[in-house]
This record gives structure tokens, C-alpha cells and sequence, in this order.
């Protein structure tokens, strides 16, 4: 080896090589760029309302949550209390009705289209409801979940298997809640998706909570490529909802 | 039709299909009677282009001639651009008519359900918000058009 070329020298271009090699294998498209529809609920005004191409993904309804005794019982009081209360008309006010977004996992079914960017080391998802906003880093590492700011959309770092996209997210916030399953602070998301054909993404998300649940809780999500679409703004500058003072119900302002 | 300012509107109480479609919104739609739906014909006093919904306010004679400032409630700006509505086809002073489905608590306010703007285009308000069950004449649609939902 040359004299000029010392082994600190070879040390700094390793330096400054390997973010770089990182960051190719990180950035290399895989062809989630764009805008999808949730797939297969669908309904005038909420995506493409176009002819979808023929497809059999078996996406079966999402199943009851392993929840422990001590809540499970609690849970399904609840949602049937909602649901009694929701069909007299009187909906129970939540974080929707108070203009607050989905969070995770929600947002990844959210009620309109959202938009997936892929950029170097990074991958990016905007749900145009609320517009919700995540980031899913390459070269980064998950936090403690103890120790995770609480946060919507929590924290998710992603990674590469073949085709498919893994990604684990911590530090959801308590009270944004899936299906009004409450969780721990150290519940985890463990997301995979992957491309079906060039039309369809499929999405197995999978929660471990060892405080809540006494097993994993997995169900499949689906969405329908939207190629044309362009995502528009949401703020929610306009609400007249307010919760019942006495009946604590969904409200509307009429004056 | 409704070139009179302050047209007297028709309330038109009719027993419509209830309609249960997927819950897709801001917030659950129940607190509106969907089976009982009116028509309004009256002046807009202000169009609001926002989120969480769009709204209509809308200055409407009773069964008495009085008028009552309604507020109708439409999607959301994201949902009505897709199904083909713009920011600024409706202006303070149009004469509208709209079919609704009125709150249950008896307030001056409903769900859109198809409007009728002064130029004779009329427009749904996305498949979330449900079908009209009756016509701009108050009468039933059997086996009610379902505004576009699937």
C-alpha cells in the first residue's frame, strides 16, 4: 500500500462510502410510490370509484382482539354500548368527533386515499384524512418502547425482506385507540406489506401488547393503486361537533 | 321554480328505505333521521368550503311562511371534489333547493342528501352520506337511487 494512502485514509472513505452504500439499498424503489385506495371498502367519493382490476386477496374481517379477561369483557361492553347508543342516534363523542386524526395502526385504513413516497433511507405515508403524516426510517433505530415519546403516529423504522416492507413502530399514544382496544405503552406494531400485482398492496399487521393482549392480534389490510391521484388538503378548521354536556353525545352546532 | 325569494319550502315527510351503509366519515351520521327526509327551498346565506364538512346555510320558509336560517351539513372538501362539486358553485343569494335528512333533536339543521342549484344541476353528497329517498317534489323513489353508492 502506498505511503499516501494510510490506513486512515482507507478508514475515511469506508466512513464516507457506507452511508452512501446504505442509503442506495434504503432508496432503491420497490414501487410503493404513489396514491392508494383502501381496498375493498369503498364507497362514492372516497376513492377512484373506478372499475378495480380482477383480484381474490381473501381479505377477511379483522378478528376480535385477544384481549385479557380482565378487559375483554370491558371491551365488548363498551362497543355494544356505542353501537346501542349510535343506532338511537346519540353516537358517543371521540377523537373524530373532536377533529382528532386516526393515529397508528388506524391511519393505514384511514377513510381516504393516501399517498406512499419512497425516498432515500427514508419511506413516507400521507393519509389524506386529517393529513396524517408518518415517517418510516431505514437508518434508524427503534426506541425503548418504555422510553418512546408518545406520539399518533409513534415511531416506525422499516426494512427490507425480498419485497416485502417490515415495519415496527412503539410510542403510540394511550388514548388513540384501534376499535377502542386500549393498549399499554409498550405495545408494538410489526406492519409487512407487500405489492400484489401492480394494482394491489396488502398490508398483515400484527400488535403485541404484554400488558393487553394475551396473544398477537393480526388481521390483513388491502389497497388499490390510484396512480392519477393527487392528495388533497385536510384541515379541520370548520368543526361543530362538541360532546353532549349531559348525554355526552356527538353534538351539533346549529347557531 | 324557485326564482321567489323565500319560496314557502314544502316540508315533505315521507317514510324512506333506511339506509345503512359503511361508516366512513367524521363522525356517525345517526344523530340525523335518515327515514324521515324534507325538501328545503329557500336563499343561501353562506356556503362554507371547509373540513371536517362543507356547509350550506340556508334561509327557508316553514309550513307558516316563517323563515329559519337551516344548516346543512355536506362531506367534506376531499370527498365532494371527487364526486365532481367545486369550491365556488354555490354563492350567498342562490335560490337552492335541498333534500335532507333533518336532526332528530328537532334544531333547523340536516344531512344533504341531493341539492338543486339555481342553474337546474343537482349533485349528491357522496356515497357516505347516503341516498335521497325522495324527489325535489317530496316523492318517494322506490327502491331509492342510491347517490352513487356501491
Amino acid at each position: 500500500m502506498p505511503k499516501s494512502v494510510t490506513p486512515r485514509v482507507v478508514a475515511m472513505i469506508a466512513l464516507l462510502a457506507a452511508p452512501a452504500m446504505f442509503a442506495q439499498e434504503t432508496s432503491q424503489l420497490r414501487g410503493l410510490n404513489g396514491s392508494w385506495e383502501r381496498w375493498p371498502s369503498r364507497s362514492a367519493g372516497l376513492g377512484s370509484d373506478a372499475a378495480p382490476p380482477p383480484v381474490d386477496l381473501n381479505i377477511a374481517p379483522i378478528p376480535e382482539p385477544p384481549l385479557r379477561p380482565e378487559y375483554l369483557d370491558d371491551w365488548r361492553a363498551e362497543r355494544a354500548e356505542i353501537q346501542r347508543l349510535t343506532e338511537q342516534g346519540l353516537p358517543p363523542a371521540n377523537n373524530y368527533s373532536a377533529c382528532i386524526g386516526d393515529g397508528m395502526p388506524a391511519m393505514m385504513q384511514g377513510m381516504f386515499p393516501m399517498e406512499v413516497l419512497e425516498t432515500p433511507g427514508q419511506i413516507t405515508i400521507i393519509q389524506e384524512a386529517y393529513n396524517q403524516v408518518r415517517r418510516i426510517y431505514f437508518d434508524d433505530e427503534l426506541p425503548p418502547a418504555e422510553d418512546a415519546e408518545p406520539r399518533f403516529a409513534g415511531h416506525s423504522v422499516g426494512r427490507w425482506e425480498g419485497d416485502t416492507l417490515v415495519v415496527d413502530t412503539v410510542g403510540v399514544k394511550d388514548y388513540v385507540e384501534f376499535q377502542n382496544v386500549p393498549h399499554s405503552h409498550l405495545m408494538r406494531i410489526n406492519e409487512r406489506l407487500r405489492l400484489v400485482g401492480d394494482d394491489y398492496m396488502v398490508n398483515e399487521v400484527t400488535i403485541v401488547d404484554p400488558e393487553f393482549l394475551t396473544a398477537p392480534w393480526t388481521w390483513t389490510w388491502a389497497y388499490l393503486r390510484w396512480p392519477e391521484y393527487k392528495i388533497q388538503e385536510y384541515i379541520c378548521e370548520n368543526n361543530r361537533y362538541f360532546r353532549d354536556p349531559e348525554l355526552g353525545y356527538q353534538r351539533l352546532r346549529v347557531d | 321554480m324557485h326564482s321567489r325569494k323565500f319560496r314557502l319550502c314544502s316540508y315533505l315527510l315521507v317514510t324512506a328505505l333506511a339506509w345503512a351503509g359503511p361508516g366512513a366519515s367524521h363522525h356517525s351520521f345517526s344523530p340525523f333521521e335518515d327515514e324521515v327526509q324534507i325538501v328545503l327551498s329557500g336563499t343561501v346565506t353562506s356556503f362554507q368550503w371547509t373540513n371536517p364538512h362543507i356547509y350550506i346555510e340556508l334561509d327557508a320558509a316553514d309550513e307558516n311562511g316563517d323563515i329559519k336560517n337551516w344548516l346543512i351539513e355536506c362531506a367534506n372538501t376531499t370527498i365532494l371534489n371527487r364526486v365532481g362539486w367545486k369550491w365556488n358553485m354555490i354563492k350567498p343569494g342562490d335560490e337552492i333547493l335541498a333534500i335532507v335528512a333533518p336532526l332528530r333533536n328537532g334544531e333547523p339543521a340536516g344531512l344533504l342528501k341531493r341539492v338543486r342549484l339555481p342553474d337546474g344541476a343537482e349533485h349528491g353528497n357522496g356515497g357516505p352520506a347516503g341516498p335521497a329517498s325522495i324527489d325535489f317534489d317530496g316523492n318517494p323513489l322506490p327502491g331509492a337511487d342510491r347517490g352513487g353508492e356501491r
